[in-house]
């Protein structure tokens, strides 16, 4: 069952705040519909980096990632949640989060149960190292709030990890605030992030 | 922006004295109440039973010596 909660992402064209929505518990044919308009658009824009001579590691790096199969494969598990920010009638981002079974390793919280952020991505066209004219920002944020929120529930206290891909690791570190734990050998070499209560506290202010 | 917190039903539970102590560890370990302990533990639970019945098997590696054991569940 999904509920929805209302949230505002900056339209970057019109320069001011939008109204849309948070989804908690996105459907099949949520994901659906998001894949059959995110993929398109990312493979064009592909094309295009390809065509203008644009470095291979400057291509988004996410561009193989399925999140109808995501869906499809967390929906069977109760640890899972999976949530969305619809805009305009689109899906302008998606996150997947594990709510069991991940605990902290910075020292200040380790063996600290935490949620663990094991998808986010905001739409292709919101992104501005993919889009020629990025529309939404504020996507990426507003889903790292929700998973400090959803920490906070869990009685977590804010606490949150996750494995970035190298083009959003300063994101994490510079403005999300988080800890860089360095790479971690046994996800794919990719750097592992975690959030303190204190700098979840901080983000959310 | 919250999350949509699902609507909860409350139950008794009857624990030996040992099991009790087991849980009022885990939940000073972990810093969180018996009901999240047992929320979590309920999610594992559940997530090992639906990997297991899909033919998957559940093992623990020890860090520096690489050994697998496997899990008996049940």
């Amino acid at each position: 069952m999904s509920t929805r909660s209302t949230v505002h992402l900056h339209d970057r064209k019109a320069e001011r705040l939008v109204e849309a929505t948070l989804v908690d518990g996105i459907t099949r044919a949520e994901a659906e519909k998001a894949e059959a308009e995110w993929k398109p658009y990312l493979e064009e824009q592909v094309k295009r980096m390809e065509a203008e001579g644009v470095p291979k590691d400057r291509w988004p790096q996410h561009r193989h990632w399925d999140w109808r199969q995501k869906q499809e494969a967390a929906d069977a598990y109760l640890a899972y949640r999976m949530f969305g920010i619809e805009c305009q009638s689109q899906m302008q981002g998606l996150m997947l989060v594990l709510t069991a079974g991940k605990d902290c390793r910075i020292e200040s919280q380790k063996g600290k149960p935490m949620a663990y952020v094991h998808f986010l991505a905001a739409a292709p066209w919101n992104l501005a190292t993919v889009a020629p004219d990025p529309r939404f920002s504020l996507v990426g944020s507003i889903l790292v709030a929700t998973a400090i929120n959803l920490s906070i529930e869990e009685e977590f206290q804010g606490r949150i990890g996750l494995h970035s891909l190298p083009q959003a690791d300063e994101w994490y570190r510079n403005s999300c605030g988080m800890t860089d734990l360095g790479r971690d050998h046994a996800v794919h070499d990719l750097r592992y992030f975690e959030m303190t209560p204190e700098q979840a506290s901080e983000f959310l202010k | 922006m919250q999350t949509g917190t699902p609507s909860r039903k409350t139950m008794t539970l009857n624990l030996t004295e040992a099991e009790m102590q087991a849980l009022d560890e885990l939940s000073a370990t972990k810093d969180i109440s018996k009901t999240a302990v047992l929320r979590q533990a309920l999610r594992l639970y559940q997530m090992i039973e639906v990997r297991i019945a899909r033919g998957e098997k559940l093992f623990f590696e020890h860090d520096t010596t690489k050994q697998k054991a496997e899990l008996m569940v049940l």
